[in-house]
């Protein structure tokens, strides 16, 4: 997977390419960790290049969740594409995270 | 239609295991959802398999097979390791607020709620579980 960082406004935005499965998921991990370590509190996770993401994704994300919340922090996540939405339908997760349609609205 | 493999169980061979996925769906003309929900719930199945199973440190080979017949598409994961059913895992409440959602236990969810039909079997010192969804 590649991930870019842009800080746009208040916000760090992180936009996601590629898979996130069980032998890569400590890239994510690892580039999240970095945005906390600068003390980010307003996250974009911008997922419109993810086109595959597992269970070892998923908990990468809830993770994230859970420690941005506990800082009084944001994560808003835009722009997934169809499939993605899906596995976060079913997860759960949609419920429980901030999607936006558009990187635009996420940041507002 | 019908493919069979076999892979080695440890993490790397996840991406050998997508790479022949890839290569069916095309084979196959599966759609990409289809394709992509494959590849997951196999990724989960087999992955659990390879943390789970094996507590001697050896090599071992996990069959798969799939098979695509009048729009019934049958996954089968057959193993050689310690029972273990993945079945038997407890399901996350996934109606929990995020403070208390549990991180574990994703990957049997999302398998139960793409394929239409799971089940597991413990025949011959071998773990079978079998994945079936109507396309």
């Amino acid at each position: 997977m590649n991930i870019t960082k842009e800080k746009i406004g208040e916000f760090l935005v992180l936009t996601l390419y590629g898979r996130v499965d069980t032998n890569n998921f400590n890239e994510l991990e690892q580039a999240i960790g970095q945005v906390f370590e600068a003390d980010e509190k307003k996250i974009v996770l911008n997922c419109s290049g993810l086109n595959y993401i597992s269970s070892s994704g998923l908990r990468i994300f809830l993770t994230a969740l859970k420690k941005v919340n506990a800082m009084h922090g944001t994560l808003h996540l835009c722009s997934m594409q169809p499939v993605i939405k899906e596995i976060f339908d079913i997860s759960g997760f949609s419920t429980i995270f901030q999607i936006f349609d558009t990187q635009k609205e996420a940041l507002e | 239609m019908k493919e069979v493999f076999e892979i080695e169980n440890k993490i790397e061979a996840l991406s050998i295991l997508a790479g022949k996925i890839e290569e069916l769906a095309e084979k196959w003309e599966l759609s990409m959802p289809l394709t992509m929900n494959l590849n997951l719930v196999l990724e989960e199945a087999v992955s659990n398999v390879i943390f789970y199973a094996f507590n001697d440190h050896q090599k071992h080979l996990i069959q798969i097979s799939l098979a695509l017949e009048n729009k019934i598409l049958t996954v089968e994961i057959v193993d050689d390791g310690i029972p273990f059913d993945p079945l038997s895992q407890k399901l996350p409440d996934i109606t929990l607020p995020v403070e208390e959602r549990p991180i574990g236990g994703l990957g049997i969810l999302l398998i139960l709620k793409i394929m239409d039909q799971v089940s597991y079997s413990r025949q011959n010192n071998q773990n079978r579980l079998t994945l079936v969804k109507n396309i």
